[in-house]
């Protein structure tokens, strides 16, 4: 087990910089996650921490030493790929066997040891076969097996999910959070997939374009985002932004009159779908487009300041397309931000129009 | 809707019935002509490849002492021929497997037990002389009262012996380096690497005879001339490029996800490439080794330029020899010397074939 320490790391590939300075504290047994769109450099810290990149400048620590220079193989990292990079030419057991090899642990203990990884992922059944003989679940249990099975200091996790099919997808995440609970190991969870990080992570780190965005828990992120991009972001369905200029305590956008209090200026407003209610009060709109959730409805209304995503509870819609409607907020519900920063304001909330 | 699709159906339905067996039995007609056409070409192209090689193997095993015995050549034809046309033809009209199976045994059958009562009688193992005995040309020449040996001929297992140790050698030094230099090609970036995958493929482009001065001299200067090692060396840097570039094609198939993992594992670089690299480009290896030996084994140019010596000859310069100093006394022991000269080549090619197949050459990425 250990605690990892980013400080002032930077990562560059010829002139390119990827990671201009990252500064970051893993605690030792935490499940983190690094969440951001494809190129913010998530992998690339990912392969920071494996020891397949070295960092360019900073320090990299495990429980407080520097290992900037330590090779990939003397870390002791166990890590899971997205293509799970099996080895083709090796049954399941020498795939599980391998990390093995090379700590000269005595032939007994090793089988001993894949025995116990096997039985932990429940692959212990398919130990002769060969990694094209399995699915790609089983795969990934192989593969976490494998990551396992050296008892790892740090477990890396780099989008492990995204070549699964839906359902499986969701019992691996329970699978692999259970894992950690029982096993203790600081892991990092590399993902693209907001669901993926809020539901395995302690904690989730939002990067974009190299910087780290936001660190929080997920409710943290989801309820208090420190900015648009975090804001926007996370949440399924998207989150409801509506820009406008605040003047004397009011946000005018398109005839609609929001009271603003606590800033001014050029402000967007950010309000979640679930936020919304339809109702007798609020700004007017017409519903445009109604999509059935199960236990949700999504309606897609129509107003002077663009298409406003309101989710009703219910499984039966009440209203139907076409309707005039009001849609209303609590106003502590409202995020505040403002536009030219992209920053969150804190405690600055807007009110629905009467 | 409903209203058009009406009378749509009812058209449809006053129109005369389709007689589904007549069209059934055009389009089997039909398939059965394009299969007959086919066949047909596929023989008339096959039987002038079959022929030679069919003839090569005739001639070693029949001929007798001077003659050139056409009426057992004819013979044989006449029992091959019919033999490969009744094959193609099992195996067109062979409606299952099964009968696919009894059709060609009983072709198999009845040529073997023509080709025995028809050419059987005048097969024998005396042009094979050469094997047993080193001073063959001295026997051969002798039998129609010629004087002896002009030409000292080594043993011939000599010549297979320095055959084996040119090709082989080639294939182990070329395999060895084009498996490190693509692999270093695929995966590190260098300046000069994609005008060097370019040149690799230039270098192949000349043709070698344009090079055998410059390298004559060159081997005299080194001392290496009429030695082994010295056409062992040219050899290697003519098969270099070609090897190392369909090589490269195999290793850029390998994800860098699993040579990453066993990093993490825990395997040196060295490690990591022999222990996880190197399996999935096995059948490259095999496919660049095989045609590295082969081509060592039949090389002639080099070898009838850089080597003197008859203790230094080749399967290829001995066959040239024989060739030279018997031709128009014995066909036969020069048929000889050429099935066993192709032996080696051949169970080779049909040993490796499986992997033969699998090698296609990868496109150049800068």
């Amino acid at each position: 087990m250990a605690k990892i320490e980013f400080r002032n790391v930077v990562k560059r590939f010829g002139a390119v910089e990827v990671i201009p300075d990252m500064n970051l504290v893993i605690e030792d047994g935490e499940f983190v996650a690094l969440l951001g769109p494809s190129g913010c450099g998530k992998s690339t810290s990912l392969f920071m921490l494996a020891g397949i990149y070295l960092p360019s400048g900073g320090e990299l620590l495990f429980d407080g030493h520097i290992v900037n220079e330590v090779e990939a193989r003397d870390r002791n990292v166990g890590i899971v790929f997205q293509s799970y990079a099996l080895y083709p030419h090796m049954s399941v057991r020498d795939n599980i066997l391998f990390p093995l090899r090379f700590k000269k642990t005595p032939r007994d203990e090793a089988l001993a040891k894949v025995k116990t990884a096997a039985d932990l992922v429940r692959v212990a059944e398919l130990l002769d076969r060969r990694p094209s003989e399995l699915s790609g679940g089983q795969q990934q249990r192989v593969a976490l097996a494998r990551a396992l099975v050296k008892e790892p200091q740090l477990l890396l996790l780099d989008e492990p999910l995204s070549n699964l099919d839906a359902s499986l997808r969701l019992s691996m995440r329970t699978e692999i959070k259970s894992l950690h609970a029982q096993l203790g190991v600081t892991t990092v969870l590399v993902t693209h997939d907001q669901i993926e990080a809020t539901t395995m992570a302690d904690r989730i780190i939002c990067m974009r374009a190299g910087r780290i965005e936001q660190v929080g828990t997920p409710d943290d992120l989801y309820l208090k985002p420190s900015s648009l991009f975090v804001a926007g972001f996370i949440g399924s369905p998207p989150i409801n932004l509506i820009a406008g200029e605040a003047e004397a305590g009011t946000i005018t956008v398109n005839g609609a009159r929001f009271p603003v209090e606590g800033a001014s200026g050029a402000l967007t407003v950010g309000l979640r779908a679930e936020h919304l209610r339809i109702g007798d009060t609020g700004f007017a709109g017409r519903i445009v487009q109604i999509e059935p959730m199960g236990r949700e409805i999504l309606y897609v209304v129509e107003t002077g300041m663009g298409a406003v995503r309101v989710l009703e509870q219910g499984s039966s819609a009440v209203h139907s397309t076409g309707e005039q409607v009001k849609i209303g907020f609590l106003p502590e519900n409202s995020l505040v931000f403002e536009t030219a920063r992209q920053k969150l304001i804190g405690g600055a909330h807007v009110r629905a129009p009467a | 809707m409903a209203a058009q699709a009406i009378p749509e159906l009812s058209t449809a339905a006053s129109e005369p019935p389709v007689d589904w067996d007549a069209v059934a039995a055009r389009a089997r007609g039909v398939r059965r002509a394009k299969a007959v056409v086919l066949y047909a070409f596929l023989i008339a192209v096959s039987l002038p490849i079959i022929l030679p090689y069919f003839w090569l193997v005739t001639i070693a095993f029949s001929a007798r002492t001077g003659v050139a015995e056409t009426a057992v050549l004819w013979r044989s034809m006449a029992v091959v021929v019919p033999a490969v046309v009744a094959f193609w033809l099992t195996a067109a009209l062979a409606q299952s497997r099964r009968q696919l199976w009894i059709g060609l045994t009983a072709v198999a059958a009845i040529a073997i037990f023509a080709f025995a009562v028809l050419v059987g009688p005048d097969l024998h193992l005396g042009n094979f002389i050469f094997l047993w005995e080193p001073d063959f040309a001295s026997v051969v020449r002798s039998r129609i009262g010629e004087v002896k040996g002009a030409v000292q001929f080594p043993n011939v297992w000599h010549a297979f012996g320095n055959s084996i140790l040119i090709a082989g050698t080639q294939t182990a030094i070329v395999v060895t380096v084009a498996s490190l230099a693509a692999y270093y090609l695929s995966r590190f970036q260098f300046p000069g690497r994609s005008s060097m995958l370019r040149s690799l493929l230039v270098l192949h482009a000349f043709p070698v005879l344009t090079l055998i001065v410059p390298m004559f001299l060159m081997l005299y200067w080194i001392g290496l001339l009429d030695t082994l090692s010295g056409v062992i060396l040219v050899l290697v840097a003519f098969e270099l490029p070609f090897a190392i570039f369909i090589m490269k094609g195999f290793f850029d198939a390998v994800p860098w996800d699993i040579e990453m993992s066993a990093l993490t594992d825990g395997a040196s670089r060295r490690q990591a490439f022999v222990s996880v690299v190197l399996p999935q480009v096995r059948n490259g290896i095999l496919a660049i080794a095989v045609f590295t030996f082969i081509r060592g084994w039949e090389e002639y140019i080099f070898v009838f330029t850089f080597l003197i010596r008859n203790s230094n000859w080749t399967m290829s310069l001995y066959m040239y020899w024989v060739r030279d100093d018997v031709m128009g006394v014995d066909y036969g022991v020069v048929s000889a010397v050429g099935v066993f000269y192709l032996v080696p080549s051949l169970i080779l090619y049909m040993a490796a074939q499986r992997y033969l197949m699998q090698m296609s050459i990868g496109g150049v990425k800068g």
